[in-house]
């Protein structure tokens, strides 16, 4: 049976994405993205570099095939700004998928939900695939949607900071209200946080940092790439509900409905 | 003249005797604190947490890396001026110095310009001295306009001025400004500064607050290391870096750590820091500004600056020429401002941080956000 994820008209047999920032270089970065299997990978427009210089990511992306491009607009502060430079990231990488990312305090990168959901009315307006980067807040998520967008992405935890889902009860709420995917952006550590957030209904996980600061980051990629399946395949075959107290497993009426 | 009590928010005076403190165990905690405050700060400061060096560069390492990942931002100097009548007792081209000047017209920039442009850099400083006619507000206006012609990120570390000024620099491209207070020890700062604008202690200490309010995005601040005791600067940078992020949540704040050198000639540090201090507060103020990027210049020697990459240190300068003209070498030969210690060029030092697993960044930055920033509701 295929397993799919539809992200507006993108169709993705991986749900684990990938940051391309903060590895120790561009060699690392394409083969942490290899090992992990990934298909959509994101890339800020403020790393993206005209002069072609020792620091550009693109390039060495578009090598990869099989591998989309979906720019983000880390580094905006304000709607304005993230609507520029999706138009920027768009005409780079020719890809309308945006990772819509508004984060006007440079220091805990936390997004700014106001200023995100202006940008995102304007965005699918301009006909892009908007996926914005949001605090875990159910109502957000629930006007965004409303708004176009194609998925959400709520924080696991704050960026870079390796916390997990420590925002799980509110992305349990987004997950069972959400009639668009729900991608899990920013605090996982570990791939079995991964796999949580699959079990939890997500429908994809994004990392960076979890993977580029390891010390093996195609090592950590892999890992992930097993994470995200091992989740993904345990919500599909259906986890057993949880309970506070203990359910004999030979049912205890079952003379009411015997006929003896 | 007695000078004027710091304000609340930046005095450091009750923490001070922490920085003597030799309680190895109060130091060990503080290290490994999860939520180091002034009085952690103060313990890793003081001369007994040096036994600790290995344990602070472990703690150090493991926080820049989580926050910056393996990279390291690279930018660099550009001189547009050496005039200046300042009176800094330690400085190279203060205005008693018989120093050769020189300040940069239209053409000569662009030909700088377009050699940075060849070395791929896409953050670049622009220098001058105090304000002067030959380098005053309407020629730093234009040479920003004309550099950001060039590359994504222009900054300014030049003289303080209104918050008028700022924005106007902020409309012409200008992004950000980095200015020391040289010394928060105002007995000191009036001993050093023997005549002139920078006399006003309070107007260059208040100057990163009028150029966040005139537009600019990011602040760099930064004490130079080895005119006062630096355990109190140190404290004090700690203080007005969280003071700046707390009235300027969106702002950027960076620190430097600018060193008198105790071997260069002609002017000796009253309080000198040596290279094993100078990692001591680096990883010292890591510990306690997490996200801040700490940024670290050619002053210092190459192996200081190799062993300090990714130790604390998220962002360096590098290929540094600090006289007027210093990279198309078209223009006259003028004073540098100081020494650099480290002249390797721009392969070399790549491949230094390549060897230790740090990715080189030279683009962080897009030209596309470059509208004056608006701190405050209109």
């Amino acid at each position: 049976m295929s397993d799919t994820l539809k992200i507006g008209d993108q169709e993705l047999n991986s749900r684990l994405f990938l940051g391309t920032g903060k590895f120790s270089s561009s060699q690392a970065m394409i083969e942490a993205v290899k090992a992990s299997g990934s298909e959509l990978v994101t890339v800020a427009l403020r790393r993206f570099n005209r002069a072609q210089a020792e620091d550009d990511l693109y390039g060495p992306l578009a090598e990869l095939g099989n591998v989309r491009l979906m720019p983000n607009t880390s580094g905006a502060i304000n709607a304005k700004e993230a609507v520029r430079a999706a138009l920027l990231g768009r005409e780079l990488s020719k890809s309308r998928i945006v990772k819509l990312e508004i984060h006007p305090n440079p220091h805990h990168l936390l997004p700014d939900p106001i200023e995100t959901y202006e940008a995102a009315i304007e965005l699918v307006k301009q006909d892009f695939l908007v996926l914005p980067y949001i605090p875990a807040d159910p109502v957000l998520a629930k006007r965004l949607e409303d708004v176009g967008c194609a998925a959400v992405m709520p924080l696991g935890a704050a960026i870079g900071t390796g916390k997990g889902l420590s925002t799980a009860d509110m992305i349990k709420i987004i997950v069972r209200d959400a009639n668009i995917p729900v991608v899990v952006d920013a605090g996982l550590r570990a791939p079995s946080e991964a796999a949580a957030a699959l079990e939890m209904g997500c429908d994809a996980v994004l990392v960076n940092s979890a993977i580029a600061v390891a010390e093996n980051p195609a090592g950590m990629g892999a890992a992930f790439k097993i994470g995200v399946e091992a989740g993904r395949a345990a919500r599909l075959a259906g986890l057993m509900p949880t309970s506070e107290v203990a359910m004999a497993s030979s049912p205890l009426t079952s003379f009411l409905s015997s006929n003896d | 003249m007695t000078p004027a009590s710091l304000p609340n928010w930046l005095d450091p005076e009750q923490w001070l005797p922490n920085t003597e403190s030799t309680d190895k165990n109060a130091i060990r905690s503080a290290i490994l604190s999860e939520n180091p405050t002034e009085r952690e700060l103060a313990l890793m400061l003081s001369p007994a947490a040096g036994e600790f060096l290995e344990l602070m560069a472990q703690r150090a390492q493991a926080i820049t890396r989580r926050h910056f990942g393996r990279t390291i931002s690279l930018y660099t100097p550009l001189y547009l001026s050496n005039f200046c009548n300042g009176g800094c007792l330690y400085c190279g081209i203060a205005g008693d110095r018989r120093a050769k000047r020189a300040v940069l017209d239209e053409t000569q920039l662009r030909h700088e310009m377009q050699a940075i442009q060849k070395m791929h850099f896409e953050e670049l400083v622009l220098l001058t001295g105090e304000r002067m006619p030959e380098a005053d507000v309407p020629y730093l206006r234009d040479s920003i306009a004309v550099a950001a012609e060039y590359i994504h990120n222009v900054n300014i570390e030049v003289f303080p001025m209104a918050e008028s000024e700022y924005r106007t620099l902020a409309e012409a491209g200008c992004t950000g400004m980095t200015v020391y207070q040289e010394t928060y020890d105002q007995t000191v700062y009036e001993k050093m500064h023997r005549w002139g604008d920078k006399r006003d202690f309070f107007s260059r200490l208040n100057a990163p607050d009028r150029a966040l309010r005139g537009g600019l995005r990011t602040v760099g601040i930064g004490a130079l290391l080895g005119l006062a005791d630096p355990k109190f600067d140190m404290l004090c940078v700690y203080r007005h870096a969280k003071y700046l992020q707390k009235n300027y949540w969106q702002a950027g704040v960076s620190v430097s750590f600018p060193r008198i050198r105790p071997q260069l000639g002609g002017f000796a540090a009253d309080h000198p820091v040596d290279e094993k201090m100078l990692a001591q507060f680096i990883f010292a103020l890591r510990i306690c500004l997490p996200e801040i990027p700490l940024v670290l210049s050619t002053r210092e020697a190459p192996r200081v600056r190799d062993g300090m990459a990714g130790l604390g240190i998220s962002k360096m300068s590098i290929a540094s020429k600090t006289t007027v003209g210093g990279y198309s070498g078209d223009s006259e030969e003028s004073t540098e401002q100081f020494s650099i210690s480290d002249e390797r060029n721009i392969p070399e030092f790549c491949n230094m941080l390549c060897a230790k697993g740090l990715e080189p960044v030279f683009k962080n930055w897009d030209s596309t956000y470059r509208d004056p920033a608006h701190y405050e509701k209109p």
